[in-house]
């Protein structure tokens, strides 16, 4: 038994949560579904480790938190590159590391992407809801009290025998603009074909208050006859819908399961974990494909 | 009804874009049916007012594999039945609210926007059975529908930061109660003591799609008793389904 909690995080970072694949198949109750934003970066972190692919793995937004490491474990880091560093001493990512009790985790200066994901070898004590650990969108403290980070917050892992080291080749920096394919979207046919131009032809940025709920795209104004109600309907995820105001929100993973605006695309599912990636400020273009 | 694509892992099926009992019948009773054939590749549905939404596992089946299960199904479990016999609704309710100002937060600017009494508007709130058209917005927040034209009210100018859980509000032409605490702009008129979102039971969601609801009106007192019972494992549910 342990008594000690493993992670003591000293300091919580920007947006720290505790995710894994998500709670898929209770849309229908109004349950968003949640989990890593970077579900390929998630899943190789823990494989790193020698974990589960759907355990929790610990996501890190933008400015990394301190964590004081009271059990040794091995970790693995993957996803945006926020400067790992134990003890002040830079640690490699995409491969399994070492860590002896006692060592302090921190994160340093963005080099590039925007989401990190810490996994760590072993069984969580976590508390689910819906058989997910990540971090409800509502009621958070009730339901999964343990997944959103904050100072002092503590998290209990039973580490498992060490394995033999794993490391795989880190992926080529992410870049700053990107080109996603997407498909159209139920209510492409609401918009005029010089609108659908218009949002094909521009570059978005990625609006500051954008989250894991939603990235707003700033740019010019589409268009579009907004009386033509649409009735609320289901939401999948990569939805891009068009506000009243003609700006598009592309729905990330914790956006509500409906919503009444019109869609005017759907990403391409293998385009997420890059677009989980981009920050605010960085830029988007979207390609048409079917 | 159409099927079509929506991105590359769900199907959108459309019914007749409308806001009616009737159709919202047919999407209740084809996602039933879909769910009832307990297909794997299927991973979720999101039925709503007038459109299904169902998600599935390409490496399970095509696109077009897809759609002729769909058509399979919806033409088994329609076939049973003629359209005017689906049944209309799963369950009914009686949900107690108590309209008391200290929780009606918007019900005496609302009687005075509308030019009537409070109690009139808890009359009006209270002597029309409503539809669950569809679940959404939070984990558990039922869209109930439709108010009686005098109630139709538009949403709040700008939004509350926090309605407590259990606030019946008012928007459009909709009720509904707030599963837990949450930002919203919804015009609120009362609240119920029930909980209708129990995160740690096994049926955690108070209603479905399908449900029928009528509110009663209680007083502050029974409500604090209602309250009580429930904190202390007294209340009857079973008082709820009459």
């Amino acid at each position: 038994m342990y008594n000690s909690s493993t992670l003591h995080f000293l300091k919580a970072g920007l947006w720290t949560t505790v995710q894994d694949q998500g709670r898929i198949g209770h849309q229908a109750s109004g349950v968003p579904v949640s989990g890593a934003m970077d579900q390929g970066a998630a899943q190789l972190a823990n494989w790193l480790v020698g974990n589960d692919k759907n355990n929790p793995v610990i996501e890190i937004t933008l400015l990394g938190p301190s964590i004081q490491i009271n059990q040794a474990v091995q970790i693995a880091i993957t996803g945006a590159n926020l400067s790992p560093k134990v003890d002040n001493v830079p640690i490699p990512m995409y491969e399994t590391v070492a860590i002896e009790k006692g060592a302090i985790l921190k994160f340093g200066r963005i080099q590039n992407g925007c989401r990190a994901y810490l996994a760590v070898g072993g069984q969580w004590f976590i508390q689910k809801w819906l058989a997910s650990a990540s971090a409800a969108t509502t009621s958070t403290a009730k339901l999964t009290p343990d997944s959103l980070i904050k100072k002092d917050s503590l998290l209990t892992i039973q580490a498992t025998p060490f394995i033999e080291k794993r490391s795989t080749p880190a992926p080529p920096d992410y870049e700053s603009a990107i080109v996603v394919k997407v498909l159209s979207g139920p209510e492409f046919s609401h918009f005029s074909s010089q609108t659908i131009a218009h949002f094909f032809s521009q570059t978005y940025t990625i609006a500051n208050d954008s989250n894991r709920m939603g990235y707003r795209l700033l740019g010019k104004e589409l268009s579009f006859d907004s009386k033509q109600e649409v009735i609320s309907s289901g939401i999948v995820l990569g939805t891009i819908q068009i506000s009243n105001a003609g700006q598009p929100i592309l729905l990330m993973r914790d956006a509500q399961t409906t919503g009444g605006y019109p869609r005017i695309a759907v990403v391409l599912p293998e385009e997420l974990d890059r677009l989980a990636q981009l920050k605010p400020g960085e830029k988007i273009r979207f390609c048409f494909v079917g | 009804m159409t099927i079509q694509p929506y991105g590359a892992a769900a199907i959108l099926i459309n019914f007749e874009q409308k806001i009616q009992k009737e159709i919202n019948a047919q999407v209740i009773e084809l996602n039933k049916a879909i769910l009832a054939a307990q297909l794997s590749g299927i991973t979720y549905t999101i039925p709503t007012y007038c459109s299904l939404t169902i998600g599935y596992d390409r490496s399970a089946f095509s696109y077009e594999t897809l759609c002729l299960l769909i058509e399979n199904i919806k033409a088994a479990a329609f076939a049973k039945e003629t359209n005017s016999s689906i049944p209309l609704e799963d369950k009914r309710l009686t949900i107690p609210v108590c309209y008391d100002e200290a929780f009606g937060l918007d019900i005496a600017a609302m009687a005075q926007e509308k030019d009537c009494t409070v109690e009139e508007i808890i009359q009006l709130h209270t002597s029309t059975e409503y539809r669950v058209y569809m679940l959404g917005f939070l984990p558990g927040f039922a869209y109930m529908g439709r108010l009686p034209e005098a109630l139709a009210c538009p949403r709040r100018q700008s939004p509350r930061v926090r309605i407590p859980a259990k606030s019946v509000g008012l928007a459009g032409y909709q009720t509904g109660i707030y599963p837990s605490d949450a930002p919203g702009g919804w015009q609120i008129i009362g609240q119920t003591p029930v909980p209708t979102f129990m995160p740690n039971q096994e049926d955690a969601f108070l209603f479905q799609a399908g449900d029928q609801v009528q509110f009663q009106a209680i007083s502050k007192k029974d409500f604090l008793i209602i309250s009580k019972d429930i904190h202390s494992n007294q209340f009857n549910w079973s008082s709820l389904y009459v």
